[in-house]
């Protein structure tokens, strides 16, 4: 399986006049099999470098590398096997169900993950509400839901953008161990939290401060 | 803490600009109220439009005189017996008289005219002609006529035609003895029925040609080069006519302009009489005008009972696409609404709010609505020239456009921004939307139709064919109605569909599961499609049959498309069969049934050869086609009785009678109508070799007649040179008054435009609602690109979404204006004393067209959407997702 590796990576956006440095010379390493733990407060650069990440968004500097298989991919390319994410605002598919929402990567690609689709909605307490539409269920439902079609092709890399923020306690811990699992499983995990059980779950926490990552927990 | 008023805040206070920072809700609410403004404003430029146009053409159909101004009176010196009446003798004061009353009132009369016939006229060496004469005077006549001699410059005098002259050796220089005047000769004329003089004798043709009779020519027209001429001869005649006339251009003049000229004529005419002392009896005001003016109202006011209701229902129509803008405006403008309305901001502050920012767009939608109705009334209406009372009429129905258009998208903006902005999608739909109100209609409908049966669906009044307005709302509700139910029902059937299509490739699943998460919007949009389909499909065919059947009865009646008959006995020479299809008419003729009873027939002796290539038929005329039956006419005899082929006769011997000559003939075969058919008797065909001679004794009523494809001159000219004299041509437009079925033609073209209209707003439906869906397309879109959704796919899954709704609107809308057509059309009989009765005309092509541009145009919106969301910036999009 395969981590990947970012050097120097900087984004400035321009309001008007005025430039927002939301990440300025970033360096980071995720191999994989790890989970990572990004914090910081609000503000701090963490849905940004996701997008960098991912691709969304391109770096002002710094270069993005990728290992193992992907080894000269740009993630801009990457399929969901190969790189899936949960964005901080979901990006359910309005139009679907829950339960096509979390088939929908599996249907694009012809595969048949209706097994395992069922399983992660069992797991993550959303059987009952399959039939339903996104807006028709809470936010936190919706955020597992979008978790679960993170998770539905086991991703090399999964970057994950406070997965856990609209959950409560026993909800989160489900969705921590599904994360877990995946890490085991070999997958990259990069995942943006304020939740404090998760960093004591992650293999390594990074603490993002006005766009820089600096050592130890936050205070 | 006492609140300072809400409208003082700067949400209300800077309402008229901020809205102005919403082009997609601006554009809306600006167009919608456009849409509304030229529904409500087009049917009085419309109606006005058709009233000028019915004038217009039946002005153009006479001399230019009917529609000029005129005033004038008869100045009679004797009476019946010859006793004198004691009323001076013209004089110039009368003319002035005529010419001052036109001055008064402010116009030109600048056309005099001055006719007297005295009585016997003598001629210089002074013989006594034996014709009588008439001296006319008119403005500018001398200038065209052609001359023969003369004129003479500076005389005063009369000149003659030459028809008259050169019998009496009449030359310029010599003298008439008119009345008691002595008037010199100024010139001899060529006679003007001898050639087409021009259209300044038009009105004038009673006095030198007797259309009735050629063999009594009417009196001399003495031509005077002066009206103090006339004034000399008055005295010793019984009567003089003296008119002024206002010239007046009648092909751009209206009702208004032409009602002012009556006004003005009334006064003008009532100010001579005044004048001359005249009594009124003997006024001569012009009455043509008036007359034209009669009937173009009958037009209107027949054409009033379809449109209004129409535009009524085209203007109900664009009020819930003005509301659905409102609606746009709540979605677009959610966050700070629904801030307010948290803060406990009722949903009539919101309206008022609401109001404010959309009013300028909506004024400004009203004002082009209104400049749209007046551009397209004059370019596609049947005239240009609108009476000022109609644009007048047409600014308040633009000023209640923008009123109701604006109160409409501020309620419902209003009531919008109190729930939430944007519906669950899949959710059922609203109570109000659950209600099947187009039941309503239907019933409607119903009530409408029954109504019809009692009565004619097209009636004439004084020969104006009137379309009763119940035969135009029946289907148009009855198609809105079942448009709206149909949509109602197939939508109801989404979640079946969806189950289905869990099964089939992401195109076919995604199309159908955005159909099914907005199933309101999805049968909006099926209606929105399926209306203009019905409606255009409907009033298209109808037109076209209606044009079709018109031009089955002209040519029923004239038996081709054209017709050149002759009384003249005259063998047909090679040159007359080629020219078109020689027919014999025996119009005395008649048949005898076995119980004596004797009915009229007309018949016409035919080469069955040659009458199939001419004759004007449509197969409704009988079973069989017409060579088929022709061929009959060849068979043989059947119990030695002549074998022919009848319209309203039944099979079976008939003993035919033409004149005095008994001719046994046997029915072989018969038809609802038949070719010809010039008076209600019924028609028989005969095979001309094979009747018996008839003779001039049998008082037959003979007529030869050559029936052509709509050409006469060389039929008239083989006629001519075959030795036929004084041919006489029946062309179309003898047949059929054309301004008797303009109000029909016009009610339809109406209807068309009316769906053409309908189809812009399905137009606008479709933008709105890609509009209304398109943050919700665009971010699912996104995350679908993400996981593993081409480009292809979802540009063919959109395809699929809006083609898949309009192929379904279009096959919906075909079957009910099949429908609506199959009940209607047998009731529009626009003549029903001619046969055939009404024909079916499908316009195919532009059926056609319809059928590809609709799904056309569902392809080019998913481009549209396509585009859109290939534009979005993903990370932009899933922030602005969340913050909603
Ligand atoms: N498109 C943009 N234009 C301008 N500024 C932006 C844009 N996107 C992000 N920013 C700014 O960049 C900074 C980092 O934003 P980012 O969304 O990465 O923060 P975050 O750490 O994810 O915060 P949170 O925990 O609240 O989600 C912020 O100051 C934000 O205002
Ligand atoms: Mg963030």
């Amino acid at each position: 399986m395969s981590g990947f590796a970012a050097r120097g990576l900087t984004k400035r956006f321009h309001r008007g006049v005025e430039t927002v440095t939301a990440l300025a010379g970033v360096d980071l390493t995720v191999a994989a099999g790890e989970l990572v733990a990004l914090v910081g407060p609000s503000g701090s650069g963490k849905s940004t470098l996701l997008a960098l990440l991912c691709g969304w968004e391109t770096p002002d500097e710094g270069s993005l590398t990728l290992g193992g298989p992907l080894t000269g991919r740009r993630p801009a390319d990457l399929g969901w096997p190969e790189l899936a994410l949960v964005p901080q605002a979901l990006g359910l598919v309005a139009d679907l169900s829950i339960a096509d929402n979390v088939l929908l990567p599996a249907r694009l690609r012809g595969q048949d993950e209706t097994a395992r689709a069922g399983l992660l909605l069992a797991d993550f307490g959303l059987s009952h509400l399959a039939g339903r539409y996104p807006q028709q269920s809470s936010l936190g439902e919706q955020q597992r839901a979008a978790v679960a079609r993170a998770l539905l092709l086991r991703p090399a890399v999964l970057l994950a953008d406070e997965p856990t923020a609209h959950q409560d306690r026993g909800h989160a811990d489900q969705l921590l161990d599904a994360v877990e699992a995946a890490t085991r499983e070999g997958s990259a995990v990069l995942l943006a939290t304020h939740d404090e059980t998760a960093w004591a779950r992650a293999d390594r926490v990074l603490t993002l401060r006005d766009g820089r990552l600096t050592g130890g927990l936050p205070s | 803490m006492s609140r300072p008023a809400l409208w003082r805040l700067a949400p209300w206070t800077r309402a008229p600009l901020l809205g102005l920072r919403q082009p997609a809700a601006v554009l809306a609410v600006l167009v919608t109220t456009a849409v509304l403004a030229c529904a409500l404003a087009s049917a009085p430029l419309f109606l006005s439009s058709a009233r000028s146009a019915a004038l217009q053409q039946q002005l153009a159909a006479g001399c230019a005189e009917a529609g000029w101004g005129q005033t004038g009176v008869v100045v009679r010196l004797l009476d019946q017996n010859g006793d004198p009446t004691g009323v001076e003798p013209v004089g110039a004061g009368t003319d002035r008289a005529l010419a001052d009353g036109w001055a008064d009132v402010g116009a030109d009369a600048a056309v005099a005219v001055a006719i007297t016939a005295p009585g016997p006229v003598t001629t210089s060496g002074g013989g006594r002609t034996s014709l009588p004469a008439r001296v006319l005077f008119r403005t500018g006549a001398l200038d065209h006529v052609r001359w023969e001699q003369g004129p003479a410059t500076g005389t005063a005098g009369v000149a003659v035609p030459a028809s008259w002259a050169e019998p009496a050796g009449l030359a310029p220089g010599d003298t008439l003895g008119l009345g008691g005047a002595t008037v010199p000769v100024v010139g001899v004329y060529t006679d003007l029925f001898a050639y087409d003089p021009g259209p300044t004798w038009c009105d004038y043709r009673p006095l030198f040609a007797n259309d009735a009779s050629a063999d009594t020519p009417p009196p001399a027209l003495l031509l005077a080069s002066d009206a103090a001429v006339v004034d000399a001869v008055s005295p010793g005649t019984a009567a003089t006519e003296l008119l002024r006339q206002v010239p007046v251009d009648a092909a751009d003049t209206s009702v208004s302009d032409a009602t002012a000229l009556l006004r003005d004529q009334a006064r003008a005419q009532a100010a001579a009489l005044s004048a001359t002392g005249a009594p009124a009896d003997l006024a001569v005001p012009g009455t043509r005008l008036a007359e034209a003016v009669a009937r173009a109202e009958l037009v209107e006011s027949g054409l009033r009972g379809p449109v209004v209701p129409v535009a009524v229902a085209g203007a109900l129509l664009a009020l819930v696409l003005v509301a659905a803008a409102g609606s746009s405006w709540a979605d677009r403008r959610a966050t700070e609404v629904r801030l307010l309305a948290a803060r406990g901001v009722g949903p009539v502050p919101l309206a008022g709010k609401a109001a404010l920012e959309l009013g300028l767009p909506a004024l400004a939608g009203a004002a082009l609505g209104w400049g749209a109705a007046r551009l397209l009334v004059a370019a596609l209406g049947p005239a240009d020239d609108l009476d000022p009372a109609a644009t007048t009429t047409a600014l308040g129905a633009g000023a209640a456009a923008f009123v109701a258009g604006l109160a409409a998208a501020a309620a419902v903006a209003g009531l919008r921004a109190r729930g939430t902005a944007e519906r669950a999608p899949g959710s059922a739909p609203h109570r109000p939307a659950r209600v099947p109100w187009e039941v309503g209609l239907l019933l409607a409908a119903g009530w409408c139709w029954a109504l019809l049966q009692g009565r004619d669906a097209v009636v004439s009044e004084r020969g104006v064919a009137q379309v009763d307005g119940l035969l135009v709302a029946f289907p148009l509700l009855g198609v809105a109605g079942a448009a709206v139910l149909t949509a109602r029902l197939l939508t109801a059937l989404l979640p079946r569909l969806r189950r289905w299509a869990a099964r089939r490739r992401p195109t076919v699943f995604l199309a159908v599961n955005r159909l099914a998460a907005a199933r309101a919007a999805t049968a909006t949009l099926l209606v929105a499609v399926t209306l203009p389909v019905a409606v255009l499909g409907y009033t298209a065919t109808l037109t076209a049959g209606s044009r079709a059947t018109l031009e089955a009865k002209v040519g029923v009646q004239i038996g081709a498309g054209a017709a050149v008959l002759s009384v003249s006995r005259f063998d047909p020479t090679p040159a007359v069969t080629a020219a078109g299809a020689y027919v014999v008419r025996y119009g005395s003729a008649s048949v005898t049934d076995p119980e004596g009873g004797r009915t009229d027939v007309q018949v016409l002796a035919v080469d069955p050869d040659d009458l199939a290539g001419t004759a004007a038929w449509v197969d409704s005329f009988a079973d069989e086609p017409l060579p088929d039956l022709l061929a009959r006419l060849e068979g043989p005899d059947v119990d030695g009785r002549l074998p022919v082929v009848a319209a309203g006769l039944p099979a079976g011997p008939a003993d035919l009678r033409l004149g005095s000559l008994p001719v046994p003939a046997q029915v072989v075969g018969t038809a609802d109508v038949l070719p010809g058919r010039r008076t209600a008797a019924p028609v028989v065909l005969v095979d001309a070799d094979r009747l018996p001679e008839v003779d001039r004794t049998a008082g037959a009523d003979r007529t030869a007649e050559l029936w052509t494809d709509g050409e006469t001159a060389a039929a008239q000219e083989a006629l001519t040179a075959a030795g036929s004299q004084r041919n006489r041509t029946i062309v179309p437009a003898d047949v059929q008054t054309t301004a008797d079925f303009l109000g029909i033609t016009w009610t339809f073209g109406y209807l068309s435009a009316l769906a053409v209209f309908v189809g812009v707003i399905a137009l606008g439906g479709l933008l709105l609602y890609l509009q209304a869906r398109s943050r919700v397309r665009v971010s699912g879109y996104v995350m679908a690109r993400r996981l593993g959704l081409t480009r292809r796919t979802h540009l063919a899954s959109l395809v699929v979404e809006l083609g898949g709704v309009a192929v379904a609107g279009t096959v919906v809308g075909g079957v009910l204006a099949a429908g609506a057509v199959a009940l209607v059309y047998r009731r529009l009989d626009v003549d029903l004393l001619r046969p055939p009765t009404p024909l079916l005309d499908v316009p195919w092509t532009a059926l056609a067209a319809t059928v590809v541009l609709t799904p056309a145009a569902a392809v080019l919106a998913a481009l549209y959407a396509q585009r859109a969301a290939d534009r979005a910036d993903p990370a932009t999009v899933l922030r602005e997702d969340a913050w909603l």
